[in-house]
């Protein structure tokens, strides 16, 4: 690299103008890469920080286990109407979007795999806000304002994350795997069951959690289905339902300091449950992969 | 005819003629051991790829049976049509006959499913089953197929453990997972594996290409001892291994269309000093491939 009649000595020890600036250069570059990274959590921290400070004030024993009506009220009915909504629609679309993906990702002839991908992502591209008015001018004719259209609302949106996450892990199972058990004379449904399902396992969970944290922060789909109550909902779902997400935009909306203040706190807990639904995931993945 | 495939385990042969001994003797066993592998105008295609043309071939029981020859000569793709793992690639196909012990393993009414409990395979890399421990992994082949009694279980993985020479080395870490050990480990641990569902003939991928000159002449001792009870072949790239560990040896060359054929087989000794082909000739020389 160096050039004729130029000694060693030269051409390693003696750094000229271009050594200088490829150093600047560098530091340079380093920099903006840091900067765009700060930049990039800063407002994540803030707002964490912003709605605990205004929640905090409002948090009470009396918050959680109160409904809005009682002499001090409360959010126990959203929070029981969030995660039985949610609950119900992970239930349908768990099972049916695993079993799916499993499809896409083993079975499926490449074409028929090509087009499931297709139209996966482009339901995962629907905004929620289209999921709420097909359920509310398809769903809520046959079912009314209720839980159960509350629930589909959200099943339509949960079921394309859980298939295409099953899809995509399942995908990065090494096919030795798939062999070593095929070789030992184990039929296909149990290898894909008992093994690469089994391998994928920690994938597929996430993918669960992704799509319960998504749906209990929908809002939209909620507004137009379930519509919120003052009263007690515990696995009513034939009438209208209350949600954490709908209590925080109706209450937020609402003039005195009191409503508001309930909102920043329902708004905390509402992050607080999708944060350890993520904490829980991550720490079930870390425990479970054997490498 | 099928049960006569899987109830013929329980009376294997122990008896073990060294493996030696049959070294040029065609198919001179007792029918009783059993075990004989042959081979009919086996082709094997990828879609419409011919990758393997015309391989007629009989591989001596109870005795190792090297496959080699340059890459992408068909070797593997040959190994796999064996245990009907072939045909589990969208559209390969095999056409011609292999026959255990007069057995069409292609026949209609035999099942691929079956053919992989009697014919074995240890794969190029090791693959233990992640989420396994070492245990369970010896154990998944009778356990997936549920049909093992769990009191049985501990002398099934006992003994194939022993067997494959690994039983010292993990005897007091059975439940750590099977893939916190080394490569060729690991690799024992497949062979262990394999052999604890007791079957006839064991395939083997290229078994030490991911290993270290060490763990290779671990593997390659084993392969020497299990020839006492099994039929075994090998693909392997290594001519030193294939003259160490085999019995016969079959050499696979590639025509114009980038077919593998066979082109001669026979005892190791001659085909390595003294072969009929010029191309084997200089294979083994090491002057191509």
């Amino acid at each position: 690299m160096s050039a004729p009649g130029v000694s060693l000595h030269e051409a390693l020890l003696q750094p000229g103008a271009h050594d200088l600036r490829r150093a600047r250069t560098d530091w340079i570059m380093q920099r903006i890469f840091q900067v765009a990274a700060f930049l990039a959590v800063l407002p994540l921290f803030a707002l964490v920080f912003y709605v605990t400070l205004r929640a905090l004030p409002w948090l009470s024993p009396a918050l959680l286990t109160n409904n809005p009506l009682d002499q001090q009220p409360g959010i126990l009915n959203a929070v029981v109407g969030s995660l039985q909504m949610t609950a119900l629609a992970i239930l349908v679309t768990g099972p049916i979007g695993i079993a799916g993906g499993v499809y896409l990702s083993e079975f499926a002839p490449r074409r028929v795999a090509a087009i499931g991908e297709l139209v996966i992502d482009i339901m995962l591209g629907i905004p929620s806000i289209v999921a709420g008015i097909f359920a509310f001018l398809v769903l809520v004719p046959i079912l009314g304002f209720s839980g159960w259209a509350g629930s589909a609302a959200l099943g339509v949106l949960t079921l394309p994350i859980v298939m295409r996450t099953t899809q995509e892990v399942m995908r990065l199972v090494p096919p030795s795997i798939r062999e070593a058990s095929l070789a030992l004379g184990v039929p296909v449904w149990r290898t894909t069951l008992l093994v690469t399902v089994r391998t994928a396992l920690p994938g597929v969970l996430t993918g669960l959690v992704l799509a319960t944290s998504r749906s209990l922060g929908e809002t939209a789909p909620l507004l137009m289905t379930a519509r919120g109550t003052n009263a007690e909902n515990f696995l009513d779902f034939g009438t209208t339902m209350n949600a954490m997400p709908i209590v925080i935009y109706q209450y937020a909306n609402a003039a005195d300091e009191r409503s508001i203040g309930q909102a920043w706190a329902t708004a905390l807990v509402l992050m607080v449950i999708a944060l350890l639904l993520n904490v829980l995931v991550r720490w079930r993945t870390v425990n479970s992969r054997v490498a | 005819m099928m049960l006569d495939m899987v109830s013929e385990k329980s009376k294997r042969a122990k008896a073990a003629v060294p493996a030696e001994q049959h070294q040029g003797s065609p198919a001179t066993t007792p029918a009783d051991q059993g075990g004989v592998l042959a081979l009919g105008g086996v082709e094997a295609f990828y879609g419409s790829f011919r990758a393997v043309n015309n391989v007629s071939l009989e591989v001596q029981p109870r005795a190792v049976t090297a496959l080699i020859g340059p890459s992408g000569c068909g070797k593997s793709t040959l190994l796999r049509t064996i245990n009907r793992m072939h045909e589990t690639i969208p559209g390969a196909t095999v056409k011609g006959s292999i026959t255990l012990d007069g057995i069409d393993l292609y026949d209609a009414d035999v099942d691929a499913v079956r053919v992989r409990r009697v014919i074995g395979m240890v794969f190029q890399k090791p693959n233990p089953f992640p989420t396994m421990s070492i245990y369970e992994n010896v154990a998944a082949g009778l356990r997936l197929l549920g049909r093992t009694p769990k009191s049985e279980m501990d002398g099934v993985v006992e003994s194939s453990l022993r067997r494959a020479a690994l039983w010292d080395e993990v005897k007091e870490k059975l439940k750590q997972p099977g893939t916190s050990l080394s490569g060729g480990q690991q690799q024992r641990l497949c062979i262990a594996r394999a052999i604890a569902v007791q079957p006839r003939v064991l395939l083997m991928d290229e078994p030490c290409s991911a290993l270290d000159p060490v763990a290779t002449l671990k593997i390659e001792e084993l392969i020497r001892e299990l020839a006492a009870d099994y039929t075994i072949v090998i693909v392997t790239h290594n001519m030193q291994q294939a003259s160490r560990v085999s019995d016969s040896t079959a050499f696979f060359s590639m025509d114009e269309n980038r077919a593998g054929y066979l082109v001669e087989a026979g005892p190791t000794p001659m085909i390595f000093t003294s072969p009929k082909e010029s191309l084997t000739e200089s294979y083994v020389a090491g002057r191509f491939g």
